[in-house]
């Protein structure tokens, strides 16, 4: 087990930049999530982190060891891609196997590891298979046993359950945790999906456009997001964003959203009249806000806006209403069924502020 | 209604196929293999009607006893297998290294491999005619001479100090630069198939490019292995177009650089002895498809076209 650090770690792939001065730790034996949009250079972090790319500056080290200029069979990582990339002229047991034959490990060492790690993960009657006769859910379980019976020092997860039916990603999503906290091995796992990053990680470092985002607990980057793009990259719906404009009365700033004024808090008040803002994006998220027939008393964050479209999910429903032309949406429960002109309150600790230019959050500037 | 299609439409369309291989394919091989049995000579086609094995006999005869007959068969062995096994192994060497090239690289590659396939046959072979001239202007000769190696020039394919290995050397040579680009086309395009996540996967679990090659890439393309091989073995077989004009050009020696093939083209259009020529055909035919299934017995074809049991 190892703590991985990148740092200023930087890749081109002729003109463009993919991974930009990139600094991450992620730590020993905890479960890290990659998270951003494809083409984000998430999956190329992890492949500097196996070796199979060289950074074009910056150093990477495994504990203490750099291993910026090492081969990737130096690093003793595993790695699961999305595809499974089994070898299909191999048995189950060959291709797991394959590692520790490369090693030039004794056949008898080889046997008893594939046999731990197949029980581990529940595939021992799968061994004599190929991997064509395997289901994606199956196949998985063997490319993890791959990576895992080498007992590397990191484990790589390239979107490994994007392939799977959605009610199987929630199964794996759950084994998987569970198995990395059994071994307490460091795992790095890339995604594009931003529920399969809350639901696993021990920290979420978001990436867009080969830079980090932000980095920290799920719950923090979910409820405390650095800047605009990471408020509407996370959450089902994600964040609602709204330009608003910003008008001193008697010296103290207040905003106008979608016609309504709104009087932030001293904090926010205060970072406005320092950058010296006209113009700020007001953001909240679709479960933090109600909905209510009149103003509310109080110094929440209201407005007004008509109802376009309820979507019943069940558990809850998604209300899609229109507010000065653009589009907000509302989380509310199963049995309220809005319809026509209503307010949207948002209470004051629920509303985020960003700075329109730099997309950065006021509590971040 | 699920059913059979009604063959009038299918038969149809087939049509224009089927009835071209009758009339290029199927008709001259049943007339090959009848003329076999006759004595045609000279085109003298009042003899069709005399059957007999006499042809046979006589081919036997000449196998067993006539020396340039003998040259024949013992070139068309060594030419064959060792073209063979330089097109397939030369092809598949070739096609890993531009695997494991750049693009940029393995384009320009391909496309110098390609050349001599590219090349007319008449214009290639004059190519190595020159090669080869047995004066001091040609260029192995001039080549060879200015290094200091040789003293006086040689005929290359004919002088009997180096025959048979300098004739069977030039046919190899000359075959083989045409043909390991197809064995190089069809694995390259195999291999470039694979998904590249395997050759990762390889990779990180520490296999060297040769341990990749051999137990990831190469039982991955088996089946490309098997079908460029069978489909090499036969083409050889019956190619003559280069070695025809080699040998009448006077860079080979006649019987040493003679293949089975060519020496049943000279015996029907040059000796005029069609009713024999028919027969050395026939048993080249027979010797093609016998070794065509022998070489999908041993490459284990069956095995490779077992449907996978698999639930879904």
């Amino acid at each position: 087990m190892v703590e991985v650090r990148l740092e200023g770690v930087s890749k081109r792939f002729g003109r463009v930049v993919a991974v930009d001065n990139v600094s991450i730790v992620f730590e020993d034996g905890r479960f890290t999530v990659l998270l951003g949009p494809s083409g984000s250079g998430k999956s190329t972090i992890l492949y500097l982190v196996a070796g199979v790319y060289k950074p074009s500056s910056g150093r990477i080290f495994f504990g203490d060891r750099d291993v910026t200029n090492l081969p990737p069979k130096e690093r003793n990582v595993g790695l699961v891609f999305q595809n499974y990339a089994l070898y299909p002229h191999m048995t189950v047991y060959e291709n797991i196997a394959f590692p520790l034959r490369l090693r030039g490990e004794d056949e008898a060492a080889i046997d008893r590891k594939v046999h731990e790690v197949a029980r581990l993960l529940h595939i021992e009657e799968l061994l004599d298979r190929r991997p064509g006769q395997l289901s994606g859910g199956q196949q998985q379980r063997v490319a993890l046993a791959r990576a895992l019976v080498k007992e590397p020092d990191v484990l790589l997860l390239d979107e490994p359950l994007s392939n799977l039916d959605a009610l199987l990603r929630l199964t794996i999503r759950g084994e998987l945790k569970k198995l990395q906290q059994k071994l307490g091995i460091t795992a790095i796992h890339v995604t594009h999906d931003q529920a399969e990053a809350m639901s696993m990680a021990d920290k979420i470092v978001v990436i867009d456009r080969g830079r980090v985002q932000q980095e920290g607990p799920p719950l923090e980057v979910y409820e405390r997001p650095r800047n605009l793009f990471v408020a509407t990259f996370i959450g089902s719906p994600p964040a609602n964003t709204l330009p608003a404009t910003v008008e001193h009365r008697d010296g103290y700033p207040l905003i106008r959203v979608a016609g309504s004024l709104y009087r932030p808090g001293e904090r926010h008040a205060a970072k406005i009249r320092e950058a010296g803002l006209d113009r700020v994006v007001v953001a909240f998220r679709p479960e933090h806000a109600r909905l209510a027939e009149h103003p509310p008393e109080g110094e929440d964050l209201a407005f007004e806006a008509e109802v376009y479209l309820v979507e019943p999910l069940g558990r809850e429903n998604i209300v899609t209403l229109e507010a000065a032309g653009m589009p907000v949406k509302v989380v509310t429960p199963p049995e309220e069924r809005p319809s026509g002109r209503l307010y949207v309150v948002v209470p004051r600790e629920r509303v985020l502020l960003f700075e329109p230019e730099t997309g950065l959050s006021l509590d971040h500037l | 209604m699920p059913g059979r299609p009604r063959p009038g439409p299918a038969f149809f369309f087939l049509l224009p196929a089927l009835a071209l291989i009758l009339v290029f394919y199927v008709v001259p091989l049943i007339l090959s293999v009848y003329i076999g049995f006759t004595p045609l000579r000279d085109w003298n086609l009042q003899r069709l009607g005399e059957l007999s094995l006499d042809n046979y006999r006589r081919l036997y005869h000449l196998v067993l006893h006539d020396p340039d007959l003998r040259k024949v068969v013992q070139t068309t062995i060594v030419f064959t297998s060792v073209t063979l096994a330089v097109n397939v192994l030369g092809g598949l060497v070739l096609a890993l290294a531009m695997f494991f090239m750049d693009e940029w690289l393995s384009l320009p590659y391909r496309l110098l491999w390609l050349l001599p396939r590219m090349t007319p046959v008449a214009v290639y072979s004059l190519l190595w005619y020159y090669f080869f001239l047995p004066g001091r202007e040609g260029i192995l000769n001039s080549w060879l001479m200015s290094l200091g190696l040789i003293d006086e020039p040689r005929a290359w394919g004919k002088d009997p100090e180096l025959l048979p290995y300098s004739a069977w050397a030039i046919l190899v040579l000359v075959n083989g630069f045409v043909g390991v680009s197809f064995g190089m086309i069809v694995f390259y395009s195999a291999l470039k198939s694979i998904p590249r996540e395997q050759v990762i996967a390889a990779r990180i679990d520490g296999a060297s490019t040769l341990q990749l090659a051999r137990h990831v890439l190469i039982p991955q393309i088996r089946w490309h292995i098997v079908y460029v091989t069978v489909w090499q073995l036969l083409s050889l077989l019956t190619t003559f177009a280069h070695i025809f004009l080699l040998v009448e050009w006077g860079t080979l020696d006649r019987a040493w650089g003679s293949n089975w093939a060519l020496y049943v083209f000279n015996t029907a259009f040059l000796t005029q002895d069609q009713g024999f020529a028919a027969a050395a055909a026939t048993v080249l035919v027979a010797v093609g498809v016998v070794l065509g299934l022998l070489a999908l017995r041993l490459m284990r074809f069956r095995e490779m076209m077992v449907e996978p049991k698999g639930e879904l």
